[in-house]
């Protein structure tokens, strides 16, 4: 176990956030390449920033192995940059790279389970050799292709030998030069107070400016490897001297003062730069900085890589990111907010509508005449609807993060079972409310296996020709806004699910609740939901563990949504996830059984009446049933089934309520109405969690504006 | 308290040497509230708050020891009947029943106790390890005994337990 360091804890949240993003951007740039099979110089140099950024903030979080194999990686990314023809083998490169990713996320998922600052660091000394080796291979055809021409490169060193052997001659020009450079400007720039680690924050505003200066030098010299620096930045400021490429020292400024931290700044024309203290500043200590004398016309990056990664990989990755921290370039217009402080702004949304609904329907007010009082809770009544909208908005992220991730999945799968597939993606951009997003991932991704093990990869491309389908299957997964309600749907075109086979295994488990012959074919297919039901024999890497399908559904319910199978035998299968755009907030019928009130979600009631005696049927069982228009219905009562006692038990005192979800629907017998509210959803408490309510039918509790509790009740457990 | 501390104190004062049962610290606070003629304690660091006996929104499904759930200041507390958790008969619920909120690692319980009736020190001295009561309900839940002066012994309820049972 490693521990992390200390003082840096406050920074973990930071380094994952920004990390997690990075590696988002590097899984999406691989993907996109992959598929052209060729990368494009913008690629490589992307990837190189990456790593070198990720190389930076790991080094100065205390992280060696991972600092180490992005230095690595970085290495061998350097190779290619300067050569990118010598790639003869692009898969071979894609394999590392997305191991490096791999292993970057592995340890990132250790280093957040850390127990009181106890983490377990992973052994990449694997991998590290995997990519010397490859780095060396390539240097190695490097050298060939250019008939020897550049042994520097070829040489394994560490750092300063290629460094040195590519530098630029006017960079090398004055290497021991004590003065400030001719026509170079000399500025002292100040941190803000209290930002801490100002040396590399120094050291990353030198790379911010690098590229746009053709001589450059600053003092300390030694910020990125030594962290006493910090406070001599503080107290006496960063002394950077030079000239740039094109001639505008304003624009230099520019960037200095736009810079992430920088308080201030003040130009100290020819000022020597303590000379004897840094003879070789300008001479970076390692390859990475050798991009600095490439002169760019590219657009430098407003701000040191460390917090926003740069503009043009922010725009391509911006879906990806989800917009976290998009639009480097406008820094004023989008901030990164802690996720528990928008939690706790929408507790307090919760509450205001909660109190509101107690100050306006106030047994005090009961039979006052306050005509003005009325106006105002009506404007208070409009403005707390706009600020929950306003709230719900916020929290609201586009999908295309978590169907990025898909990409992958299909990716390492396709690898896996050498099967070709298509993979579609349709309306990434669909918003739904960030604690949705988490919980979709892992039910996505194993739908998306599912598709690929059972649905593509049961039907052999002899089959498939043989069904008059195109040899390359398909896999889709598509999002839409549907009437308050995100649509997701998951589909192949490959061999379906046979009804005759999942009945023969639910069988053979014992899974059935009726007669076989009165199954539909859609509750058939709908039985692969059921916990323990997996139809492949064979336990392979990417389904068939028979835990998949009921995690699915139920990671689903989990926030609010429901999941539905619709497949056609030898046509294809298609999982049609419904979940609310947000769970936290629902329009509620409530109603009285006995002492207790229940809420109903409004979305699943599709009437609410009196009964009339003729309606009632009983069938042979004794089960009461009801007659609406033709159609029977089972009644379920609620005090029978929640055990209440009350004194109306005659259906034609009560009411009931038609509702339907999922395709099913039944009546349920209450009381009486008592009116619609919109309520804020609470999970029961943890002490309560034991004792499964939500298969008892019920989803949760809502504080009402009296202060009393109802118990929200969840339609679909109910129903099933 | 952990169990360590307690063993700690019940082998001091085993031990049979004098000097070091003499030797008395304060380890901490308890509050103590009597069941019936009992009078029991918890260690006040898992105390929330004291309310007084307000309406329980019935819960289905749930044992009969679980009376419900309350609106503790917009938060859903669980309340849990001490009495009938430990097997004794359910009397009616008097002005002097109070609820104590308890929590302990973000899970919350509110208990129903007949009466409130004190905090007070407690002393290395006075622990004893866990009695063999009658009540094998109860039993479970005891995590060490505190005696006093007068001979009376107060039973000192683990809330590890009472908040994290399985079932």
């Amino acid at each position: 176990m490693a521990k992390i360091e200390p003082g840096m804890e406050a920074m973990l949240d930071v380094y994952f956030f920004e990390t997690n993003s990075l590696l988002e951007q590097l899984d999406e740039i691989l993907l996109r390449t992959e598929q052209a099979n060729e990368f494009e110089n913008e690629d490589i140099k992307e990837i190189f920033r990456i790593m070198h950024t990720i190389k930076g903030s790991s080094a100065m979080m205390g992280f060696e192995n991972l600092s180490t194999l992005a230095h690595k990686a970085e290495d061998m990314f350097f190779v290619i940059r300067e050569n990118p023809d010598v790639i003869t083998d692009v898969s071979f490169v894609y394999d590392l790279v997305f191991q490096v990713s791999d292993s970057y996320k592995a340890q990132i998922e250790a280093l957040q389970n850390n127990v009181g600052g106890e983490y377990e660091s992973l052994d990449f000394d694997d991998l590290i050799n995997k990519l010397i080796k490859a780095r060396d291979k390539l240097s190695n055809e490097v050298t060939e292709g250019e008939g020897g021409s550049a042994p520097a490169e070829t040489a394994p060193a560490e750092s300063t030998a290629p460094a040195e052997s590519t530098a630029p001659a006017q960079a090398v020009s004055a290497p021991t030069a004590p003065a400030a450079e001719a026509g170079s400007t000399t500025v002292r720039v100040f941190f803000e107070d209290g930002c801490q680690m100002e040396n590399l924050r120094a050291f990353l505003l030198i790379n911010t400016i690098r590229d746009e200066c053709s001589y450059l030098k600053f003092t300390p010299e030694d910020v990125e490897t030594n962290s006493e620096t910090s406070k001599e930045i503080v107290e006496n400021g960063f002394i950077i001297s030079f000239i740039p490429n094109n001639g505008k020292v304003d624009y230099i400024l520019n960037l200095i003062h736009g810079a992430m931290n920088v308080q201030s700044y003040e130009v100290l024309e020819n000022v020597a730069v303590e000379p004897a203290e840094t003879p070789k500043a300008e001479i970076p200590p390692e390859p990475a900085k050798q991009e600095t004398v490439a002169p760019k016309p590219a657009p430098a990056p407003a701000k040191p890589a460390e917090k926003k990664p740069e503009p043009t990989s922010v725009e391509k990755a911006q879906a990806a990111v989800a917009g976290a921290n998009g639009g480097a370039q406008q820094k004023q217009s989008l901030i990164s907010v802690n996720l528990a402080k928008l939690d706790t702004l929408h507790d307090i949304v919760g509450e205001i509508i909660t109190t509101e609904s107690m100050v306006i329907s106030n047994p005090d007010l009961e039979g006052l005449e306050l005509e003005s009082f009325n106006k105002a809770a009506r404007d208070l009544k409009k403005l707390t609807g706009e600020l929950q909208d306003t709230v719900m908005s916020i929290r609201m992220v586009p999908l295309a993060g978590v169907f990025q991730k898909m990409n992958r999945i299909v990716r390492d799968m396709r690898k896996k079972l050498n099967r070709d597939v298509d993979f579609v993606l349709e309306g990434e951009d669909t918003e739904v409310d960030k604690s949705i997003v988490d919980n979709l991932q892992d039910p996505l991704m194993h739908l998306v296996r599912n598709c690929m093990d059972h649905g593509i990869g049961e039907e052999s491309p002899e089959a498939r020709a043989a069904a008059g389908k195109p040899p390359k299957g398909t896999i889709k997964l598509s999002a839409q806004n549907a009437s308050g309600e995100v649509v997701i749907v998951v589909s192949d075109d490959g061999s379906g699910i046979d009804p005759e086979r999942v009945m023969a295994k639910a069988k053979k488990m014992g899974l059935l609740t009726k007669p076989e012959n009165e199954y539909t074919e859609r509750e058939i297919q709908n039985m692969i939901l059921l916990p323990g039901f997996s139809t492949n024999e064979e336990v392979t890497e990417f389904s068939g563990r028979g835990v998949g399908m009921d995690v699915v559904k139920s990671n689903i319910e989990k926030c609010g949504g429901q999941i539905i199978v619709d497949s056609k035998k030898g046509a294809g299968t298609s999982f049609i996830i419904k979940i609310p755009l947000t769970m936290a907030i629902i329009d509620g019928m409530e109603i009285n059984v006995g002492d207790l009130v229940f809420t109903v979600p409004i979305s699943t009631i599709r009437e609410s009446f009196k009964v009339e005696p003729e309606q009632l049927v009983n069938d042979t069982g004794g089960k009461e049933m009801i007659m609406i228009r033709g159609v029977v219905y089972p009644i379920l009562r609620l005090h029978e089934k929640f055990m209440i006692d009350t004194e109306v038990t005659k259906l034609e005192d009560g009411i009931l309520l038609l509702v339907e979800t999922n395709n099913k629907s039944m009546c349920i017998f209450a009381d009486r109405l008592i009116g619609e509210q919109q309520v804020v959803v609470k999970p029961f408490p943890k002490y309560l969690s034991r004792y499964n309510m939500k298969g008892e039918g019920l989803s949760g509790c809502t504080i009402m504006g009296d202060g009393s509790i109802s118990l929200i009740i969840d339609t679909n457990s109910l129903i099933g | 308290m952990t169990n360590d501390v307690i063993r700690e104190a019940v082998a001091k004062q085993q031990s049979g040497d004098r000097k070091l049962a003499a030797e008395n610290t304060i380890l901490g606070k308890v509050m103590t509230f009597n069941i019936g003629d009992q009078v029991y304690g918890i260690e006040i660091q898992y105390v929330i708050e004291i309310i007084e006996m307000t309406h329980i929104t019935k819960v289905p499904h749930v044992p009969n020891y679980i009376k419900g759930i309350i609106n503790v200041r917009s938060k859903v507390v669980p309340i849990v009947d001490i009495r009938t958790r430990f097997g004794k008969p359910e009397i009616p619920y008097t002005s002097r029943t109070c609820i104590i909120t308890l929590s302990l690692n973000d899970v919350s319980v509110g208990i129903i106790v007949d009466s409130v009736a004190d905090v007070e020190d407690i002393h290395t001295s006075d622990i004893s390890a866990t009695p063999q009561s009658r009540n094998v309900n109860e039993n479970d839940f005891i995590q060490y005994m505190i005696r006093s002066e007068n001979n009376t012994t107060k039973l000192i309820l683990d809330v590890a337990k009472l908040l994290d049972e399985e079932e």
